[in-house]
């Protein structure tokens, strides 16, 4: 009995071990460079746990922030277009209040210019940040818990054992080359990856006027077009956006934001005519509100790309009724740089009228 | 609360044993009494709003037992006492499980604007069909009068209340009165760690690493057929290492009190045939179909057509159990459509030529795992037309993506496949027998003792490790 006693406490030695060892390798490697940069680093595609370590980690002196619609942009193209230092930050799905704490992390670290991707809908839904589940505030405050969550972490063992095994050199070249096929989330050699479209890669056949249909026809049907409009709340929205938005805004006024409304096709305004006309007057609506508002801040220039009709009622540029191709994303970077579509302090309205003239016109062809 | 959390592993597990241990010192009943009462905070932790449910559950159905056990009765009147009992237990189930379901298809057969909304107690389904068994076993005069606190934490009993394996009463009941049970056994406390660490490894690390994957079939618009496979087979392996990994860790926990679980799988994914499927698979559900429904329906008693429908009833049923919508109906329909085609196959080549066999088993064996996979699809879809459209996208090879995320799926997706197919079970690794009561013989007699106890501390160690701070079981919605 004694010496089944001996194994027992043995095995839960052996296992406290094992933990510190991997917790060890984990701070010793630093998958995510939360404590220090690498050269040797890989990144990953997981932009809400990837973005904690590139704040701490890289130089910029510019950060991009939005949602999917801005996640396929290259640093390298931002920075040549607007002669910037950027770090891409986006992250798809996200919120008003997860894109305003990131931020917010970026510009304590030295951002000094913020490019932000502005939809509607980040504004429909911003649960309290410090409960969010899907992006941990611990980890980019690097507070206990952070770290620990980081440490003891067997998705993060794994990745540094890997990370570990590339450096050496018999295996740094293969293994270099599959990992972008491996089961691994640190794969990207190159920051400039992150999430970015292979250079090879074939627009026509994922942006194109099928897709773009199809896709419309989808949200469009009976059956699911109570979901266009699904949490959109005029009030709740303008309070979201003053708190995260505008608030993030005035508590820096000594870095300059350019703040864009993305080209979505004119199917999705459209579909919410056809569809869910309240939902349209909601985002109508929010936008005027958020024109305005922004328009009258010294530190913020507002572009609105949403009525530029030779890209958004060609619906070759689009997979779907919102999601533009790279051919867009660089004509967006070159805008910007112009100015071209900058709205007008005075007339902060002028494009929204010409959306809304647009959307009223359109007629879909199927 | 779960078994693979911080707050369970750390504190509740420990207290609770030391409790357990500490009391079985002094009595033989408070120790049941504490482990009852523990149970009852454990699920009160994570369901508090239906502690009162299952307390009233227990007591009815206990009520109605001890009419059926002791009171001198009628037949017609114990007839009467069975029913009342079956009826209540299934009109609490019927009222909290499906009483959305079946609103929502009145409303769309009449164009009604009727709705309810009730949560579904977790675990309901589990403890009612272990009171269901008690009560016909009552009527059947196969059970003997059980004191209160047995019968409460037979119900009750932490590791298996949420997820099961579905108990038995003749199983457990003796187990709970033993005094042996009381008493620290270093050796069932070992294996019970050793279990618990491979099933924890297998929830934290094999199903949740594999979950994202799943996405690439059921929350895509329109998936290709490449991400639709994968996203089909990385659910079909999530499913398994998540449900598998609860048993195992119930087992575990349960072994670490002197008690012996039934098992609940035995390599599923390794049958041959859907019949051998059905025994590897939820073993203790199946058992309780064919004790409870299929044989009092019939079973094969009345012909090979009536065995065919009373199969197609049990697996409707069946996955109505599951869950209360269309999907779940699809599924088993489709598992009773494949029992009756292989019982028709069996009874038309009752002989297979010893040449064939091993080519026919392995024939069997894919065979069974694809209608398995198709099977599954209707189960995790959202709706009958969202797993109509993963199964569209499975059957057209035209639309291939096949990109980097797709390769590292697939690689991922070989990785589980050979996990499932070449490596030993649970029960096979541990010597795990249940009817005899025996585990970790080969532990005991100091073979491989070195290598089993490092081995197992590293999968303890990355099952802990695993843990994640959003990560429920898939079977606690049933």
């Amino acid at each position: 009995m004694r010496g089944t006693f001996t194994h027992l406490r043995r095995l839960l030695l052996a296992s406290i071990v094992c933990v510190l060892g991997a917790a060890a390798l984990t701070y010793a490697v630093d998958p995510l460079q939360l404590f220090r940069p690498s050269r040797l680093a890989f990144y990953s595609d997981d932009t809400r746990v990837q973005n904690a370590g590139l704040i701490r980690s890289q130089s910029y002196d510019t950060a991009f922030m939005g949602t999917s619609l801005a996640i396929h942009f290259r640093q390298s193209d931002i920075d040549r277009v607007l002669g910037v230092h950027s770090l891409k930050l986006a992250m798809t799905g996200s919120n008003s209040r997860q894109q305003t704490f990131v931020l917010e992390q970026a510009i304590a670290r030295g951002a000094k210019r913020v490019v932000w991707e502005m939809d509607d809908f980040i504004f429909v839904d911003a649960a309290d940040i410090e409960t969010d589940p899907y992006l941990s505030v611990d980890l980019y405050r690097r507070t206990t818990k952070g770290i620990a969550s980081y440490l003891f972490s067997a998705a993060m063992a794994k990745e540094s054992l890997f990370a570990l095994l590339r450096s050496i050199p018999p295996l740094q070249g293969p293994l270099t080359r599959a990992a972008p096929y491996l089961p691994v989330k640190f794969a990207l050699a190159d920051v400039d990856d992150i999430y970015a479209l292979p250079r090879d890669f074939d627009v026509a056949r994922d942006y194109n006027a099928r897709k773009a249909l199809a896709s419309f026809a989808y949200i469009t049907a009976p059956s699911r077009r109570r979901f266009l409009g699904e949490g959109y709340g005029y009030d709740a929205m303008v309070r979201h956006f003053e708190q995260d938005a505008i608030g993030l805004i005035t508590r820096h006024p000594g870095v300059s934001f350019d703040i864009y409304f993305p080209p979505y096709s004119i199917l999705q305004f459209v579909a919410m005519r056809d569809a869910s006309p309240g939902t349209l007057k909601i985002v109508t609506d929010l936008t005027a509100v958020i024109a305005q508002r922004l328009t009258q801040l010294p530190n913020v220039r507002l572009h609105d790309f949403r009525a530029i009709k030779d890209v958004t009622h060609d619906l070759n540029n689009y997979g779907d009724v919102i999601h533009h191709s790279p051919v867009i994303d660089a004509k967006v970077l070159s805008w910007l740089k112009s100015g071209e579509y900058r709205v007008n302090p005075e007339a902060p309205l002028a494009s929204l009228d010409a959306l809304k003239a647009q959307v009223e016109a359109y007629r879909v062809e199927r | 609360m779960l078994f693979n959390s911080y707050p369970f592993i750390l504190l509740f597990l420990p207290v609770v044993l030391a409790g357990y241990f500490w009391l079985g010192r002094r009595s033989n009943l408070t120790p049941v009494i504490w482990l009852a009462l523990a149970s009852i905070a454990f699920y009160a932790i994570g369901s508090w709003q239906f502690v009162a449910l299952l307390l009233l559950s227990i007591a009815f159905n206990y009520g109605v037992g001890h009419l059926l056990i002791v009171a001198k009765l009628t037949t017609s009147q114990r007839k009467a006492a069975l029913a009342l009992g079956v009826v209540g237990d299934l009109l609490v189930l019927g009222i909290f499980k499906y009483a959305g379901f079946a609103t929502e298809n009145i409303n769309a057969l009449f164009g009604t604007h009727f709705a309810v909304h009730i949560l579904l107690p977790v675990g309901i389904s589990f403890y009612t069909f272990t009171q269901i068994a008690f009560l016909v076993d009552a009527y059947r005069g196969q059970v003997a009068a059980y004191a209160l606190p047995h019968y409460a934490l037979f119900v009750t009993y932490f590791p298996h209340l949420i997820a099961g394996p579905i108990l038995h009463h003749k199983d457990m009941i003796p187990q709970f009165e033993r005094a042996e049970s009381k008493h620290p056994d270093a050796h069932l406390i070992l294996c019970g760690i050793i279990i618990f660490a491979i099933g924890l490894f297998k929830k934290t690390c094999l199903a949740d690493g594999i979950q994202p994957l799943v996405a690439l079939a059921f929350e895509a618009r329109s998936p290709s057929f490449d991400q639709a496979w994968l996203g089909a087979l990385a659910y079909t392996f999530q499913l398994y290492f998540d449900f598998s990994g609860y048993s195992d860790m119930a087992i575990g926990i349960s072994l670490m009190f002197g008690i012996f679980l039934p098992v609940n799988f035995n390599s599923p994914y390794k049958a041959t045939s859907i019949v051998d499927f059905w025994r590897r698979w939820h073993m203790t559900l199946s058992q309780f179909l064919r004790d409870y429904l299929y044989i009092p329906l019939g079973g094969n008693r009345r012909g090979r057509v009536m065995r065919y429908v009373n199969l197609l009833i049990t697996m409707l049923l069946g996955g109505l159990w599951h869950g209360a919508a269309w999907t779940f109906v699809i599924w088993g329909a489709l598992h009773g459509a494949y029992l009756c085609i292989n019982h028709a196959f069996n009874a038309l080549v009752p002989n297979i030529p010893s040449t064939a066999e091993v080519p026919a088993r392995i024939a069997g064996a894919l065979l069974t795992f694809l209608a398995v996979v198709v099977a599954w699809v209707f189960f995790r879809a959202a709706s009958v037309e969202w797993a109509l459209r993963v199964l569209h996208a499975m059957a057209d090879p035209s639309n291939i993506v096949f990109g980097r995320e797709e390769i590292a799926a697939l690689v991922m997706v070989a990785i589980y496949a050979a996990l499932v197919w070449l490596a030993p079970n649970t029960q096979g690794l541990m010597g795990y027998d249940h009817g005899s009561r025996r585990v970790g013989e080969a532990l005991r007699a100091g073979r491989m003792r070195p290598l089993v106890l490092y081995a197992a501390s590293l999968v303890l160690a990355f099952g802990i490790l695993g843990i994640q701070s959003h990560s429920e079981f898939i079977y606690f919605r049933f």
